[in-house]
Order: structure tokens, then C-alpha cells, then sequence
């Protein structure tokens, strides 16, 4: 049977929302940024086993440097959630617990993907001393440049999400 | 009439949706784009598909600003969903243009935020870089010092042996590379200081036509060494003493001086001090060098007062010492400023105009050098006792024979700073050459306990420094201790033998 699940993606502006769901679902990248505003929607169809199939609709939203501005309609029926931050610029996560934080008000019991995206831009050490001095938790360090680990985030949000249904 | 055009008016952007709770489309007035009936509205937008229906109760729901791209078009919709008895009515509100706006208002706006936080991200790397870079170099410089002394030392002491002609010449150049090693640690150290604000400007009364007549003489003699002439011309209306830093100015004139004596291969060098302009206290001077040396193409003017702080691809900076840089950093802290003329081929001119305050009668220039030293000489016959406090063994070994060769001194050695004090209190010592940074306690504290004595022999025993360290800050501590003199590392032999033996009175 084709389930569909909703995930929201969110983050600060430019950190590579749009990028990442245009490397899952095209496996394409650009250096050009277009702004998103409002939302964009698109859907994946991924298999799980060989019966199972499950329909991603991924809700591509506009960029806030202020999670609490983010329209409550938007997150009606959200399933998944993925929050991306630029690992080259702290601005976007030098708040991320009390971002955090509001997102778990805001998307109650909803499982949470928390994503350190653009990876290509800094070594590996200089990652972990980012993450050791922010005290940074975080499931998935990607590139939607290089398509780092990205087929990964979202077959594992999948997975979750179906062997919750 | 009115009713229809309003009408048409009215409904314009608009369009009416009736579906089922299942996504079958009942009817559309297709007013923006067309959505069949009796097709999925699933098949129509993946939007459709995420509906919560879950809840969808009697309370409608306002979705906005929603892309929704349809045979390549792109329209951006509010979409009012209103539960209804027959399913829900879907009204699309087209705001296309409007929505277009806001985007590049919003473009505008994170593209310069996202570039501002990158820019601030890239020049807080590259002064940190840059200070790192500085740091090391001090560091470094700072650590040649103690082994450079060693060198100099025993370098002393090889040239008083037994010698053939050749090892003798092999000596003399490795003396004179040892000496231009030195300086250049030395200048570094300086550039260093000048950069973090640590080196400061002392002004005292000073002799103006001294200071000339010893430049003069001194390059007369380097020049004709050189085979090059060398004319130093001054006005006599020059007051003779000045109240300024002698030793900077000094320093300025000599790194311009063997600047042009370094780039001059024929002809010569011409020195000149005029008077600009004399008022109430103040004088202003220039300056002047010329020489007919290889001179500077224009475009490379600017470059020769770079420090290594500035990268240097060009041919004319190699084999180029700091020595401008310094003259530029150090008129720079006395409020002038360095320029020069140039054609390239044909020679340079440097100089620099100074205001310092100048002095008709000063009240004590004393001349009683020549005095000391006719006691010194008769003195000096003596053997004197002398404690030498260090805890690095070469240095040790090295300072130890320096001052057995002279044959004038009685030395004991320790090697730890709590060992000095007992050691004081036991033998009549005439100096103490002690090193500052000592195992368990400072140099700087002994001094002081010395000092606090209350024994007269004890408490008043001269105490020359020795240290690595040039911070003037740290120099003036020292002093401040109780030291009388401060030999910074790495030091001549002659300059050591000078300072004890002007103590020893
Ligand atoms: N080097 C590198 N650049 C990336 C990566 N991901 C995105 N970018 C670039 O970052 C910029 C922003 O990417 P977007 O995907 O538009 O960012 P966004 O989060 O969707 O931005 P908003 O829509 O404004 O919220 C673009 O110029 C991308 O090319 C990455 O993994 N590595
Ligand atoms: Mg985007």
C-alpha cells in the first residue's frame, strides 16, 4: 500500500533546505540562491522493501532567522521534520537548542531530523571543534553540493516514520 | 451593467473548487487553471495529497503563499479550504505578482545579511591568522636569542686563541655573519614591539652636533670601506640641544644610512641636516640621505617600507633587511613620517621632517666619562668577586670563561635562584650577574630581598640582569627591582666586560 507522509523542512534562510530536497529528488545542485518564500511542495516516491512503498511530500519552507514566525498551517499534519543549520555560519546555529525548543511545541511527538548541512565547506576537525564548542547534537552532517550522506537523511526519516505508522 | 462588470471584476484571481472528503473534484469554475471534474485532486498537486484532513472539522483553514507549478507555470496561491457538506470548497486566490515582489525584496535582503556574516567570518580568520603569524615570529626570534649568545660567546673566546690565517679569516666571517644574524633577530624583535604598541618613545636633553659628528664619522669610515664617497653637510644654525629620543632617532638615521650604503655600488652617499623652521621652543629638522645608488621604480615605492607582515613577490625586496620599516614605524611614534624620491638607475633620496623641542642651557650635560675611566683603569687591578646566577649550561660555561679570560675576576657559579640568597649573605660580593627567568624563584624577587637587607654590604651589591626577554615593560621591572643594569640575550662580550666594569667602582 502507498502511505504518504508529510515532512517539513526548516531553517534559517540560505542554508540549503531548498538544495537538499532538489539533490533527493533531481540529484541536481546549484551555487545560485533563489530565496524560497512562502513554500514549496514536492513528492518522492522512495521504496522501503519490495511491497512497501511510501510517498514522501516534502514541504520546502521559506527561511526564518526566527522559528516562532513560522505559519502554524504550514505544520497541520506534519509527519517528520527535518532542521537543517549551515555549518559555515554560526548565526544559524548559535540558537539551535531554543529553536529547538519552540519546534517541539510547535510539532509535538513529531520525529525531528537535525541536519548540519554544507559540510564540503569545513574539514572534519574544525567540525568537531564547532560541535564540541556549541554543544551541537546532530543526525546527519550533509553536502547537497557533493550529496554527502543526503539519500541517507531521507531514507532514514522514512523508515522512521513508516515503522511508526 | 455595472452588476456584470463588477462581477467579472470581483471574481478575477479567483477560483472556486468544490471537492469530496476522498479528493474527487465535484466542480471548478477554472478561473485561474484548470482542474478537471471528476478527476483526483491528488493527481492535480502534491498540496493535496498533505492535506491534513485529519483536521478538517467545521473551521476552515488559510494556507499561503503556496508554489503550485502547472505545465510549467508557476502560480503562487492563499488557498481557503472550508469544510462544506458536500466535502470541502477550495478557494485559490492568485497572488502571483504581488508574491513575486515580496521574493526579491527578501532575496535583496538575506543575500546581504548571509554576505555580511561570511565577510565578518573571513576577517576575523585573517586577523587571528595574522596575529598567530606575528606570534610565532616573535616567539621564535625570542628563542634564537639564548644559543645566539652561546655562539657569540665562545666565538669571543675562539678568536683569542691560537689561530692559523685561515682559520682566522673562516673566524672573522662567521663573526660578521653571527653579527648580521643578530641584528636582523634584533629587528624583528623591535617591529614586533613597535606593532604591539609596547615600545616607547623616551625623551631627554640630548647633543644635537654629537649626534651629527658621530653619524658622520662613523660613515665615513663604512663608506670608504665601500670605496664610496660620503659628505655630511649641517646648518650651524641647529641649536645644539635637543629634548627627544636619541637613541630612536639615531636608529632611524643609521637603518636609512645603511640602506643607501648597502644599494650604492658607485659614486656616494650625501647626508645633510637642515633647519626648517624655528619657533618659541620648537625646532623642525630634516633629514636627509642621498645616495646614487640602484634606485626604486615608481611602482614599487610604496613596497620597500613592507615589513613581512606584507606579502613580497618582487625582486627589489630580496636581501632587503627590516631596517626601513623600522625607520618608517619609529618617525611614525615620534609624529613624522618617511618619504623618499627615486629614479631608478640614477639613485634615491630619504627624508623625513621632526619637530623636537629644543634647549638653550641645559642643566646638566656632565662629562664624567673621562673621569671614570682613568679611575676605572687604576681600580681595576684588583681581582673582583663576582656571583654569576644561571641556570642554562651553556650560557653558563660560556659567560664563566669570558670572565675568567680577563683575568680580573674571582666567579662563583650557582645555578638556582633559592640557592642565591645564602650565598650572598656569606661572601662579600662585588656584583651579582644574575639571570631573571631562574628555576623556583625569580631573579626579579632575589634582587629585591637583596635589596630589603639590612646590611650594607649585602643590600647594596650591584646586580646586572640577564634576560631574553626586550620587553621594555619587563625591562623597567627589572630595574625597578634593584637591578642596575639590564643585558638583554644576546649580548657582545665587550658589552658585558663594559657594563661590570663600570659598576665595579
Ligand atoms: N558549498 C555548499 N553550498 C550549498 C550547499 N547547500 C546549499 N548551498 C548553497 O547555499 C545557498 C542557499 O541554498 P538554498 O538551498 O537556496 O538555501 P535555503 O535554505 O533553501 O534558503 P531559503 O530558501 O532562503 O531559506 C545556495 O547558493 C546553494 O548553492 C552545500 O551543501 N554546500
Ligand atoms: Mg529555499
Amino acid at each position: 500500500m502507498l502511505k504518504s507522509k508529510k515532512i517539513v523542512v526548516l531553517g534559517h534562510f540560505g542554508v540549503g533546505k531548498t538544495s537538499l530536497i532538489r539533490r533527493f529528488v533531481t540529484n541536481t545542485f546549484s551555487d545560485n540562491y533563489k530565496v524560497t518564500i512562502g513554500v514549496h511542495i514536492t513528492k518522492k516516491v522512495i521504496e522501503i522493501s519490495a511491497e512497501d512503498k511510501v510517498s514522501l511530500i516534502l514541504w520546502d519552507l521559506e527561511g526564518t532567522d526566527d522559528i516562532v514566525s513560522i505559519r502554524n498551517s504550514y505544520l497541520l499534519g506534519t509527519h517528520g521534520a527535518i532542521f537543517v543549520f549551515d555549518v559555515s555560519r554560526p548565526s544559524t546555529f548559535q540558537q539551535l537548542s531554543s529553536d529547538l525548543a519552540i519546534l517541539n511545541e510547535k510539532l509535538p511527538k513529531v520525529p525531528l531530523m537535525i541536519v548540519g548541512n554544507k559540510a564540503d565547506l569545513v574539514s572534519e576537525v574544525e567540525v568537531k571543534a564547532l560541535f564540541e564548542k556549541y554543544a551541537l547534537k546532530v543526525d546527519f552532517l550533509t553536502s547537497a553540493k557533493t550529496g554527502k550522506t543526503v539519500n541517507e537523511l531521507f531514507l532514514n526519516l522514512a523508515l522512521l516514520l513508516t515503522a511508526d505508522a | 451593467m455595472l452588476k456584470k462588470l463588477k462581477e467579472q471584476y470581483a471574481n478575477e484571481n479567483k477560483q472556486f473548487t468544490l471537492i469530496t472528503k476522498a479528493g474527487l473534484v465535484l466542480e471548478s469554475d477554472q478561473a485561474i487553471f484548470n482542474i478537471p471534474a471528476n478527476s483526483s485532486i491528488f493527481e492535480f498537486h502534491p498540496f493535496f495529497e498533505s492535506l491534513p484532513t485529519e483536521h478538517m472539522g467545521k473551521e476552515e483553514l488559510n494556507f499561503f503563499c503556496i508554489h503550485l507549478t502547472l505545465k510549467d507555470e508557476i502560480y503562487i496561491v492563499d488557498i481557503k479550504v472550508i469544510p462544506k457538506e458536500e466535502g470541502l470548497l477550495l478557494i485559490f486566490y492568485d497572488l502571483t505578482s504581488h508574491y513575486n515582489t515580496y521574493q526579491s525584496i527578501t532575496q535583496t535582503r538575506n543575500e546581504s545579511v548571509i554576505k555580511t556574516e561570511l565577510t565578518v567570518i573571513k576577517n576575523k580568520e585573517l586577523v587571528e591568522r595574522e596575529r598567530f603569524k606575528n606570534r610565532f615570529i616573535q616567539n621564535f626570534s625570542h628563542e634564537l636569542r639564548n644559543p645566539l649568545t652561546s655562539i657569540m660567546a665562545i666565538l669571543g673566546l675562539l678568536c683569542d686563541t691560537k689561530l692559523t690565517y685561515e682559520q682566522e679569516k673562516m673566524l672573522d666571517f662567521l663573526k660578521e655573519s653571527n653579527t648580521n644574524l643578530r641584528l636582523m633577530l634584533e629587528d624583528t624583535l623591535s617591529i614586533g614591539m613597535i606593532d604591539a604598541g609596547k615600545l616607547n618613545i623616551r625623551n631627554s636633553v640630548f647633543d644635537l652636533h654629537k649626534l651629527i659628528e658621530l653619524l658622520d664619522f662613523t660613515y665615513k669610515a663604512k663608506a670608504k670601506a665601500k670605496g664610496l664617497n660620503f659628505e655630511c653637510s649641517w646648518d650651524d644654525k641647529l641649536p645644539k640641544y635637543l629634548e627627544g629620543d636619541r637613541l630612536r632617532l639615531f636608529q632611524v638615521v643609521t637603518n636609512i644610512l645603511d640602506n643607501a650604503l648597502k644599494y650604492t655600488k658607485n659614486g656616494g652617499i650625501n647626508f645633510s641636516v637642515v633647519l626648517n623652521q624655528k619657533r618659541a621652543n620648537l625646532v623642525n629638522i630634516r633629514f636627509e640621505v642621498a645616495d646614487t645608488g640602484l634606485g626604486i621604480a615608481k611602482e614599487n615605492q610604496n613596497k620597500i617600507f613592507e615589513s613581512f607582515n606584507q606579502v613580497q613577490s618582487n625582486e627589489i625586496r630580496k636581501g632587503v633587511g627590516l631596517g626601513l620599516t623600522i625607520a618608517k614605524k619609529l618617525l611614525e611614534l615620534m609624529g613624522s613620517s618617511i618619504k623618499m624620491e627615486s629614479t631608478l638607475g640614477e639613485g634615491s633620496r630619504f627624508y623625513f621632517d621632526i619637530n623636537i623641542p629644543y634647549i638653550l642651557f641645559p642643566k646638566s650635560i656632565s662629562n664624567t666619562k673621562s673621569k671614570s675611566k682613568d679611575k676605572n683603569s687604576k681600580q681595576l687591578e684588583k681581582k673582583y668577586k663576582i656571583l654569576l646566577v644561571e641556570d642554562d649550561a651553556y650560557v653558563q660555561t660560556t659567560l664563566f670563561k669570558v670572565l675568567l679570560k680577563t683575568n680580573r675576576f674571582k666567579i662563583n657559579l650557582v645555578y638556582d635562584g633559592s640557592l642565591v640568597f645564602q650565598e650572598v649573605v656569606n661572601n662579600n660580593y662585588d656584583l651579582i650577574l644574575m639571570d631573571v627567568n631562574l628555576p623556583n624563584i625569580s631573579g626579579n624577587q632575589i634582587t629585591k630581598l637583596i635589596r630589603d637587607f639590612p646590611f650594607k654590604n649585602v643590600k647594596n651589591v650591584p646586580i646586572v640582569g640577564i634576560t631574553a626577554n626586550a620587553l621594555q615593560k619587563d625591562i623597567d621591572q627589572y630595574l625597578e627591582a634593584g637591578m642596575q643594569k639590564v643585558l638583554i640575550k644576546p649580548f657582545e662580550n665587550e658589552e658585558l666586560l663594559q657594563t661590570i666594569f663600570t659598576l665595579l667602582k
